[in-house]
């Protein structure tokens, strides 16, 4: 019965230092999309990612999550809601278990940290129970960044935004951190907004793609606009050039 | 007893300028090239002390609690802008006021205690008490705030991405930044406990070296400077936890935003 849009953006605007970074951006996701942002290094995709969960204010337009303006929620709530997970994947001195089990440290009485649900997250994203009591400094790349997304997701989040998850990967592992976010947006019905600069690993996996250039969304639609842009810019940027 | 057996006459000062001399000596042997710096020290040192001397003089010779109470906020304003002058690297909102406040309440909290329950100074605003005394609490609280502070700020420049990451898992800003605060209140109070630790076992204190050599009895002179060690690091976390407690907040918006241009320098 709830006809709004999960977001709801409308003329989202961020200048920083009288720069521009983001220009007047409209956007509706939908409960159930995975959206990918594309576009080149510089064009605001993180920027405007770090909008979806307020860890950033625009500084123009509106932001609404289920009809209601995205800053009406509880931050410390909607940040559980809106799960991130960053390019570097970050973790805390300690073992992969002190990092799953970081909500302890305020106390939230709603987040499940049994040891069965630890061992169930790290085999939904990959990873053997017997990493649970190794030291994050001994873990690789691509371990971490598996870490870093069942941390996000012992908060049942509705929404996981990624950004760049798959940037400091091999191409292989690439692959497997994207068949991975894929499972997860089928069988936990997430909601996944996800930046990438690459294109060449979506078209399997993203149900809808926005294009944002020099911070504006130039082009906006359905995975097939991969194949056939409209705009020069994106053809440009699709085709590796300069934008 | 309490016959003062040592009394420095202001000849002896000028006799005492001898190591100066011998001083001067070994870094114009040396070529260090300093001379004229630590001459320029010496006479400050000098002009400073002996007028200190003078205004002290002045201050111990009034009766009236007003004047005193004045007195020790205009020490606590000096201090608060020299803690704000101090931290010109970075623009910490309210800066001035946080450590002015701090200071205030930690004086008042301190000093009390010792002037009402430890001394029990009649009254209590007799300046031969009241004004070294805050003099002691005001520096060392003063040292200690700007030391935790720009290891604070330290550490929330190398750790932004850590307490981003905390927030967006739905952190609040205390928890976040909780390691920080933790390490940098860690490390103003470690140098202090070591003090708690050697005091006596190599060197006396300077306050307790000057009663000594004025004539007081050392059994006295001991129990003063256990008084003075007990202040100090009461002092020091009082004022710590309470500049913190006002300074994490200002990195802050009330949306729980790290505000990561007040981590830049100021020219920037
Ligand atoms: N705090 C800031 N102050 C000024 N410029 C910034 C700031 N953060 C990002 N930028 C600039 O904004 C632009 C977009 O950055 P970003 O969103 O990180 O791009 P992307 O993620 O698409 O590579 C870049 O040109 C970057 O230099
Ligand atoms: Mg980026």
């Amino acid at each position: 019965m709830n006809k709004e849009p999960l977001f709801r953006l409308t003329s989202v605007s961020k200048s920083i230092a009288g720069k521009t970074l983001l220009n007047d951006i409209s956007l509706r996701i939908e409960a159930g999309d995975f959206l990918s942002i594309l576009g080149p290094s510089g064009a605001g995709k993180s920027t405007l990612l770090r909008l979806f969960n307020g860890l950033d204010s625009p500084t123009g337009g509106t932001i609404e999550y289920l009809g209601k303006p995205l800053f009406s929620y509880p931050m410390t709530e909607l940040r559980k809601r809106v799960g991130m997970v960053f390019q570097n994947p970050v973790m805390v001195r300690g073992t992969v278990r002190d990092n799953l089990c970081l909500t302890q440290r305020w106390g939230q009485p709603s987040v499940d940290l049994t040891e069965e649900t630890l061992v169930s997250v790290l085999s939904r994203v990959g990873l053997s129970p017997a990493i649970l009591d190794q030291d994050t400094k001994t873990i690789s790349g691509g371990e971490k960044q598996r870490v870093a997304l069942a941390r996000v997701l012992l908060n049942k989040p509705e929404v996981l935004l990624l950004d760049e998850p798959t940037a400091n990967l091999d191409p292989q592992l690439a692959r497997h951190i994207l068949r991975l976010v894929h499972q997860l947006f089928e069988k936990l019905r997430l909601t996944i907004i996800m930046v990438s600069h690459d294109h060449s690993l979506l078209s399997n996996y993203t149900t809808r793609i926005a294009f944002l250039i020099g911070g504006k969304i130039v082009e906006e639609g359905a995975a097939g606009i991969l194949e056939q842009p409209s705009t020069e810019a994106v053809k440009t940027f699709l085709a590796g050039g300069v934008t | 007893m309490s016959q003062s057996f040592y009394v420095i006459t202001w000849t002896d000062v000028l006799v005492s300028f001898i190591l100066v001399a011998i001083s001067l000596g070994l870094i114009r042997w040396w070529k260090i090239g300093l001379e004229k710096t630590l001459l320029i020290g010496t006479l400050r040192t000098f002009i400073q002390l002996a007028g200190m001397g003078y205004v002290l003089t002045f201050f111990f010779r009034q009766r009236h609690w007003l004047f005193m109470v004045t007195l020790v906020s205009l020490m606590i304003l000096i201090a608060g802008f020299e803690g704000y002058r101090r931290e010109k690297e970075f623009r910490i909102p309210h800066y001035f006021a946080i450590v002015t406040g701090s200071l205030f309440f930690t004086v008042f909290i301190v000093l009390g205690i010792i002037l009402k329950f430890i001394l029990d100074v009649q009254p209590w605003y007799y300046p031969y008490a009241m004004i070294p005394i805050a003099g002691m609490i005001i520096g060392n609280a003063l040292n200690s705030t700007t030391l935790t502070v720009n290891r604070f700020i330290g550490e929330l420049q190398h750790r932004d991405q850590e307490i981003e990451m905390l927030l967006s898992l739905g952190a609040p800003a205390r928890v976040a930044v909780q390691d920080p605060l933790r390490n940098s209140i860690r490390a103003a109070l470690i140098p202090n406990i070591n003090s708690l630790m050697m005091v006596g076992l190599v060197q006396l204190p300077g306050v307790m070296t000057g009663q000594i050599l004025s004539g007081v009895d050392p059994l006295i002179a001991v129990r003063y400077q256990i008084m003075i060690m007990y202040m100090w690091i009461t002092t020091v976390i009082i004022v710590d936890i309470l500049v913190l407690a006002f300074v994490y907040r200002q990195f802050f918006t009330p949306r729980i935003q790290l505000r990561r241009h007040l981590l830049l320098k100021k020219h920037l």
